[in-house]
């Protein structure tokens, strides 16, 4: 660990370190534009100049370039050091176009502050200014290329960092522009990252135009809970409005990154249909009443038909608090266990994933960028945790290989394998593929799979590496892929390598909802318990079953079955519209601390960003905010929904009031995972709720794969996540919603011949409940025998009994113009 | 004159303090008797109205550029540097992509009159002017919404306009500005 002194203070860091970022452990910040912790040192601005007095280099030289060094002894303050970055930024700003007042990076620019800090005034400089035109670049991210002070940062990122090639720099010297060839939307679904890197104001957040100043927002860490990852961010309100996200640090979840339905996905949070007041019977009525009369109801309906016959079902997007005060409701009240999920092969899938997440297995995201093999099973990283795709970059930059082993058309920014195989047939090639050489016997007797050469080859490189991790998603995969993923991982551990295994989850808080689901298959899946009449009221709290359940007709006959229905939520969604009685509640951004469990088991937590509340914008006709005093705030009512079920509870005609012991204690003596909660000065980026030891000799063989289960002349239909469009929360903001793609119906070629049809065919999807008319694609690079189909908002899909369906040659017919 | 409490003031007797209210009593009276044969010298308000220089601070209006457009491009500076917090307002962008505020609200009952938000101003829109009588007893009249404060005039300047000056496209396109060069053909490699 080489040590050096810098402005007379002494360090150690590790090797490799540049003196840019020793100096900043020291709390000592250099001037920069091109360096950024993130994408590296490039070396391309000259603002980072300090004097290096002693030690194996002399002189100006640039710190981000400099590895520090045993002996070094640097000044950022030599006056050699500070009249030449004096001099870079009086170059730099020379053809600046000052015009921060309609900037939007004015107040947070680091031109502004690099500009103070290099001590440049007044321009000098007489000639005329460089100016550009600039581009239109899509509905998320604003160009006004004058500002640009070549730094490279938002090329390094778009093209190094991310992989996309349609946005970069052009021309040369003092003409350099960065946009792409012509206007258009960026094509990379990581593009709003460059708003957060531009250190000046060329690249601005469009959805957050003109909105205000950094000073003037409420700003606080937050979540992102449009995927299972769990990237932090960082969320600025205004007038009780939401109006940015950006990525936040967080070294083991995103690194400095998030995607952009993350960045973008929170205006359901402002949505105008949003509820605000408390319903009964499609009436707004005092909370009071509200509260009275659904407890009323429900003890009446338990009092009459048993408290068996009133269910609860929360959901994988609440928070740990939420959820677990549910099961304590429950509990106190003697009513059934709560469900949290309504598609039970949902939960059965991440059940399987949480049960065999041990320490010393489970990688995070960010570990990932450090494996040399990934094999992906299952999972399109793009669409379904879009961060995992970068992730695997730099694993893939590093000198890593990943493999993906999926049925779908998946893209990734990078060279990759893709074996296209069917859902049935994931399980034989993955246990092929990780039982080494000579493990492919499995294969060489009965299926005459044209890819078995490629799996031997693959399975052939992963003996050769140290540390493979295998990515199991929980979408199409059947539900004995995940426990196969686990035996795998042990197997290739006890074959001397390190491997790690990660899973992603249906939901941002699916792990915690999987942790407090009740145990076994004790349960009858809830639908059967409403079509038998078993249960006769349903409190829905944070779930809307219209947006996932596969078969919308049962769905309804069910909940048609209902006495009451009861529904918390904070979204517009179907189910608040048809409940008897809605308790509108808090998102996350607003009032209450929530804590949210990631896929890798780490449990994070998101204080307020705002108080809560109508948007101002929404409140006042007159455009400007109402000119009289309050003592509360307008819109203000929605709870959390713990604070709710307190309520309910001690509203019940026989009063019961929730145990008053602290929610985490409570928890850890259910489970002892949750004993390992720490604080968050202990461990930044989370503790995890994965229990430590591995019992030695779990490993069993997985049984033997099963055959191809499709019967022929039969398509497996696979309902898929896109990056916009599928995703609930997403779905509602009106900042994604411009950005979807038309949902379209993909197939292989081969399939295609046989049914005569071509890309950009409409054809109708005759299923169970109903026929559904989508556009189709025909895509290369899927496996034949599917359909993919994605749920999209745009899309009356919801006609499949389950999520996996098949549907006969004869269903699947054009339809003529 | 020593303070009752001063040291050195050392001891009175009674009859000194006499001698000294007396005399005390007499120049008063003295005083307002040479006075009764002066002219007197207050101006009476509000029956006369002394006309103030232009720089006086006092009520704030917002002022419009040649062109008859708003001058504030609701940037945030003045209600930034205001050191009583009295300016609000929410920045939007109108049809054309000018950037402009949708309201904007100065509480006049809490503004110390500093000119600091003038000073601040990058467009010459905020301006404080000398008018000073707007004084009312419902403090609710006092703040002011945009529709108070927007004159149709350009206030101490009829000049300047921001967006002549500003690099961006709104008062003409791209190199149209002053001291601005065309812009930059990334078609040609020619120099
Ligand atoms: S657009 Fe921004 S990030 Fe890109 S080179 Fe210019 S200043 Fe740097
Ligand atoms: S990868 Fe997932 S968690 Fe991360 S920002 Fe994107 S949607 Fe959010
Ligand atoms: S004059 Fe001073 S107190 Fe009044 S609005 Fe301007 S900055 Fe604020
Ligand atoms: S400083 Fe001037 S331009 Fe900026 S918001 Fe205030 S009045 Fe408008
Ligand atoms: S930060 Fe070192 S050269 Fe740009």
């Amino acid at each position: 660990m080489p040590k050096l002194i810098i402005d007379q203070r002494s360090i150690e860091v590790p090797a490799g370190t540049k003196v840019i970022a020793a100096a900043e452990k020291l709390g000592i910040m250099i001037p920069r534009f091109c360096y950024h912790p993130g994408l590296g040192s490039f070396g391309a601005c000259r603002m980072c100049a300090v004097k290096f007095l002693e030690g194996p280099v002399k002189g100006i030289e640039m710190s981000c370039m400099e590895d520090a060094r045993d002996g070094m002894v640097v000044s950022t303050t030599d006056p050699e050091a500070m009249e030449f970055r004096q001099y870079v930024i009086e170059w730099l700003m020379m053809h600046h176009p000052l015009d921060c007042p309609v900037c939007d990076e004015g107040g947070h620019c680091l031109l502004q502050d690099e500009t103070v800090s290099g001590g440049h005034g007044r321009r000098r400089y007489l000639g005329h200014k460089r100016t550009y035109h600039d581009q239109y670049l899509g509905v998320f991210v604003q160009h006004e290329m004058n500002r640009c002070i070549h730094c490279w940062r938002c090329r390094n990122f778009y093209q190094g960092f991310a992989g996309y090639r349609d946005y970069g720099a052009m021309q040369i010297g003092n003409r350099m522009y960065f946009g792409r060839y012509e206007d258009g939307p960026l094509e990379s679904p990581f593009a709003g990252n460059i708003i957060d890197l531009c250190p000046t104001g060329v690249l601005t957040d469009k959805p957050c135009r003109f909105v205000g100043r950094r000073w003037d927002f409420e700003r606080a860490p937050s979540l992102c809970l449009h995927c299972s990852l769990g990237c932090n961010t960082t969320g600025s309100a205004r007038y009780r409005q939401m109006w940015r996200q950006e990525g936040r640090f967080n070294e083991m979840v995103n690194g400095y990154f998030i995607c952009d339905r993350g960045r973008y996905g929170f205006a359901y949070e402002s949505h105008p249909e949003r509820p605000r007041r408390a319903r009964v019977a499609g009436l707004e009525v005092a909370w009071a009443e509200a509260i009275q009369t659904a407890a009323e109801k429900l003890s009446q309906i338990a009092a009459t038909a048993g408290p068996a016959a009133v269910a609860c079902l929360g959901s994988a997007r609440s928070s740990l608090e939420t959820q677990a005060t549910l099961q304590r409701f429950c509990r106190a009240l003697g009513w059934s266990e709560p469900r949290y999920f309504s598609v039970p092969s949902q939960e059965r899938q991440v059940k399987a994933a949480i049960a065999r997440l041990e320490a010393p297995l489970a990688v995070s995201l960010r570990e990932i960028e450090t494996a040399d093999f990934v094999l992906v099973v299952g999972a399109d990283p793009v669409n379904e945790a879009p961060m995992l795709a970068l992730a695997l970059r730099q694993a893939w930059l590093k000198g890593g290989a990943v493999a993906v082993l999926d049925p779908r058309p998946v893209f990734l920014p990078f060279e990759f394998e893709h074996l296209p195989l069917a859902p049935g047939d994931l399980e034989a090639a993955l246990e092929a593929l990780t039982a080494g050489a000579g493990g492919t016997d499995l294969l060489a007797g009965g299926s005459p799979w044209p890819l078995l050469p490629k799996i031997a080859a693959l399975g052939r490189r992963l003996t050769q590496t140290q540390r493979p991790v295998i990515v199991c998603g929980t979408g199409i995969v059947r539900e004995s892929t995940p426990g196969l993923a686990a035996d795998l991982v042990l197997r290739l551990r006890e074959a001397g390598l390190n491997a790690g295994l990660f899973y992603l989850l249906p939901g941002a808080n699916a792990f915690g909802a999987g942790l407090l689901s009740p145990a076994g298959e004790g349960l009858t899946p809830l639908m059967e318990d409403l079509e038998t009449g078993a249960v006769k009221a349903l409190m829905v709290v944070e779930n809307d079953p219209f947006w996932d359940y596969p078969d919308r007709g049962r769905l309804v006959r069910a909940l048609d079955k209902l006495e009451l229905l009861v529904a918390l939520d904070y979204l517009p969604s179907p189910t608040v519209q048809r409940a008897d009685i809605v308790f509108p509640t808090l998102t996350l951004f607003e009032r209450n601390h929530s804590s949210f469990v990631n896929q890798e088991g780490r449990l994070q937590l998101a204080p307020p960003v705002h108080l809560g509340g109508m948007p101002m914008a929404q409140i006042s006709p007159e455009k400007h905010p109402p000119r009289t005093f309050l003592s509360h705030i307008p819109g203000g009512e929605p709870r959390t929904p713990g604070e709710i079920l307190a309520e309910l509870a001690a509203a019940m005609p026989a009063p019961v009031t929730l145990p008053g012991d602290d929610l985490w204690d409570w928890l850890s003596r259910k489970n002892p995972v949750f004993a390992n909660i720490v604080s968050l000065f202990e461990s930044p980026p989370g503790a995890r709720l994965i229990p430590e030891a591995v019992p030695a000799g779990t490993f069993s063989p997985a049984a033997a794969p099963a055959a191809a289960e499709r019967p022929p002349d039969y398509l497996e239909l696979l309902l898929v996540d896109l990056i916009f469009g599928t995703e609930e929360l997403a779905s509602y903001s009106k900042h994604i919603q411009p950005a979807e793609e038309p949902p379209r119906l993909r197939m292989h070629p081969a399939d295609a011949a046989k049914l005569r049809l071509s890309s950009g065919d409409r054809v109708a999807l005759r299923l169970l409940g109903g026929t559904l008319e989508v556009d189709l694609q025909v895509a290369e690079n899927m496996a034949p025998g599917v359909l993919v189909l994605p749920r999209h908002r745009q899309l009356n899909w919801r006609l499949a009994p389950d999520y996996r369906v098949m549907v006969a040659y004869g269903d699947i017919v054009k339809v003529e113009a | 004159m020593p303070e009752v409490n001063d040291p050195r003031r050392g001891r009175v007797n009674s009859l000194q303090v006499v001698a000294r209210a007396t005399a005390g009593l007499w120049h008063g009276f003295m005083m307002v008797l040479w006075h009764l044969g002066r002219r007197p010298i207050t101006e009476q308000y509000p029956e006369y109205k002394r006309s103030l220089p232009e720089r006086t601070r006092a009520r704030i209006i917002l002022t419009r550029d040649p062109d008859g457009e708003e001058r504030c491009v609701a940037c945030f500076l003045c209600s930034g540097v205001c050191p009583v917090s009295c300016i609000s307002m929410a920045a939007g962008e109108r049809e054309d992509g000018r950037r402009f505020a949708p309201w904007f609200r100065i509480n006049f009952a809490r503004c110390i009159y500093c000119g600091l938000c003038e000073e601040a101003c990058p467009t010459l829109a905020i301006q404080l002017t000398p008018f000073y009588e707007f004084c009312e007893p419902d403090i609710l009249t006092m703040v002011a919404e945009k529709k108070d404060l927007l004159v149709d005039h350009g206030g101490k300047n009829h000049d300047y306009n921001f967006y002549r000056f500003a690099g961006v496209a709104m008062v003409g396109d791209k190199g149209a500005h002053v001291d601005e060069a065309a812009p930059v053909d990334l078609k040609s490699n020619l120099p």
